[in-house]
């Protein structure tokens, strides 16, 4: 089985709005904590599946990254983790792309990769959480798509039942392979790079593949930022005083019965 | 194309609350583009009555009536949608965020080749067209986003938008969509409803209370619950929780959770991570119990309790129970 797994370098979400910056034009966010980027959450999650679903079925995972030089270092960690190759999408032109741009990169990186069973997305990047690049690749590459993924319960050749989460339930469905997932948190814990690992990393050639390479131009987009904001919290709760615990939670209660709340 | 369209949802055989929420959403919009507003509800059975909910300044009120729309699929309703759309031909089409609008909504944008922007908090008209803005990083970046092709799709978030009220305006037509579906390649096996939930849905649910992490362990949940019980208010918690096993996922509030929009939401030993705040944007009054004054939930809170839980809930409870009676 070849599992394709897209990954995506973002800004640490523990970073709070107060540590970021948008830049001049306001249509990029910028950290001001010094904080190293990281994998996306979820996009972990999907490689974190690929690996067991590979010591299962055997075959081969590989990890592929739209982005700039410096994504080169989430793809050597997916290499750490246990992916087999990974290989970078990077072209200046591709630096505004919105979703349907990205997905369409993704989309002749995957065709050049060859015959691939599954792609595991993310169910969305922590940054834009945008949630759309995987049904537009799905779209692209005529996949069967199912998103967000909680678990994925059997797993044959030809085909997974998996279970989609909804709002008051879940899916259990059954999915024809070759098809295009997308993860999320519940699934699993993302193992962390082994020290073997590390040095696998640090030995394997990542190829840059570029808007030549893949044969892919500038992409019109669907949707263009106009202006972002940075919502920051200055606001700060009225306390409810009290000489104990117990005379706190009394005041609490009061207060929320005047203001008609209970 | 021209025109506003607003496909709604239904819980059982009631519209949702949120649909018509963007059905308000749309209005708004409608008076900026001079433009009218129409409604279409997909399901299974007769939506006469749903449709007398939903119809609220609509010119037009298409329903698709088919018995296989009882089992929700993501193709089916990108079919029913290609359907209204064609027939209609609306510049902007407004959907309430769902788990289910969030799955079906893209695939109907890659369908068309529109723009799409989902989960937005607002639309407005600039001198660049239609920008939807949306909650990023987690909610700590706001970005209006240009939406080009037409229609323009967005889906919009809970709790943003008070409710339109219904005025029985528009005549109500039928529409006919053969070829109603599901992917072939996506076999449908069963539907697995939560075990454990009250039952009480956490987006529509007035008060909740919600722990997380500070609560320390399973041994003290109970007072979670008895608080729960005395405010007539439904359970919540942060993804610490259900990463530990306490609770299942459709407790978490949160952006990978539930985006909820209570008049009271009362959080427990919850520290206030850019994701569960985004999860509570919508809350009207936010009230923290933390024993650590520098939580960031005190910057998102009207009112805040610095204590042990243990002893400010007790007492809280008895008292709440001393007004109920």
């Amino acid at each position: 089985m070849h599992i394709v797994v897209t990954v995506k370098q973002v800004m640490d979400p523990i970073i709070p709005p107060s540590h970021m910056a948008v830049d001049a034009s306001r249509k990029q966010v910028v950290s001001a904590s010094g904080a190293p980027a990281v994998m996306n959450g979820y996009d972990a999650n999907g490689l974190e599946e690929a690996l067991r679903l590979k010591q299962v079925h055997g075959g081969k995972v590989t990890a592929i990254t739209l982005g700039n030089e410096s994504a080169r270092n989430t793809l050597k960690r997916a290499v750490a983790m246990g992916a087999d190759t990974a290989a970078l999408l990077c072209d200046p032109q591709w630096q505004t792309l919105d979703s349907f741009g990205i997905a369409t990169v993704l989309a002749a990186g995957i065709r050049k990769i060859g015959k691939v069973d599954l792609v595991l997305c993310g169910r969305q990047a922590s940054d834009s959480d945008g949630g759309q690049v995987l049904y537009w690749l799905a779209q692209l590459l005529d996949l069967p798509v199912v998103s967000p993924i909680i678990k994925i319960e059997e797993s044959g050749a030809d085909a997974l039942v998996v279970h989609q989460l909804m709002d008051e339930e879940c899916q259990r469905l059954r999915v024809e392979l070759p098809a295009l997932l997308g993860i999320s948190s519940e699934i699993n814990e993302p193992r962390l790079p082994s020290p073997k690992g590390a040095v696998i990393a640090t030995r394997t050639m990542i190829p840059v593949w570029n808007a030549s390479t893949l044969n892919v131009g500038q992409v019109a987009g669907k949707v263009t930022i106009k202006a972002l904001d940075i919502q920051v919290r200055t606001g700060q709760a009225e306390i409810i005083e009290g000489a104990d615990g117990a005379a706190r939670g009394r005041a609490l209660a009061d207060k929320l019965h005047q203001l008609g709340l209970l | 194309m021209t025109g506003i369209l607003v496909i709604g949802e239904m819980a059982g055989n009631a519209v949702t609350k949120q649909t018509l929420e963007t059905v308000a959403a749309a209005l708004q919009l409608s008076v900026e583009l001079k433009q009218p507003v129409s409604g279409a509800l997909f399901g299974a059975g007769d939506l006469a009555g749903a449709a007398a909910q939903f119809n609220c300044g609509f010119s037009t009120l298409l329903l698709v009536e088919s018995e296989r729309l009882e089992q929700y699929s993501a193709q089916q309703s990108v079919t029913a949608a290609l359907a209204v759309i064609a027939k209609l031909q609306p510049s902007v089409l407004l959907l309430p965020h769902s788990a289910r609008t969030r799955d079906w909504a893209p695939q109907l944008a890659a369908k068309l080749g529109s723009g799409l922007v989902l989960d937005c908090v607002n639309v407005v008209v600039g001198e660049d067209g239609l920008a939807a803005v949306k909650p990023m990083y987690g909610g700590g970046v706001w970005g209006q986003h240009v939406v080009h092709g037409e229609p323009a799709i967005i889906t919009v978030r809970a709790g943003v938008f008070d409710c339109a009220k219904p005025d029985a305006g528009a005549s109500i037509e039928r529409l006919e969509v053969p070829n109603l579906a599901p992917n072939p390649r996506i076999e449908h096996l069963e539907t697995i409803v939560n075990e454990g939930t009250d039952g009480q849905q956490l987006k529509d649910a007035k008060t909740i209370i919600s722990g997380g992490r500070g609560t320390g362990g399973q041994e003290n949940w109970h007072l979670i619950e008895e608080a729960a019980a005395a405010t007539g208010g439904a359970i919540g918690c942060s993804r610490a929780i259900v990463d530990m096993g306490w609770l299942r996922w459709n407790h978490q509030v949160g952006l990978s959770g539930t985006i909820v929009a209570p008049e009271l939401y009362i959080a427990v030993g919850i520290s206030g991570a850019v994701q569960h705040l985004a999860g509570i944007s919508n809350a009207k009054t936010v009230v923290a119990i933390n024993n650590d004054p520098d939580a960031e939930i005190f910057k998102r809170a009207d009112y805040g309790v610095i204590g042990d839980f243990k002893e400010v809930l007790p007492a809280f409870i008895e008292h709440v129970k001393g007004y109920a009676k």
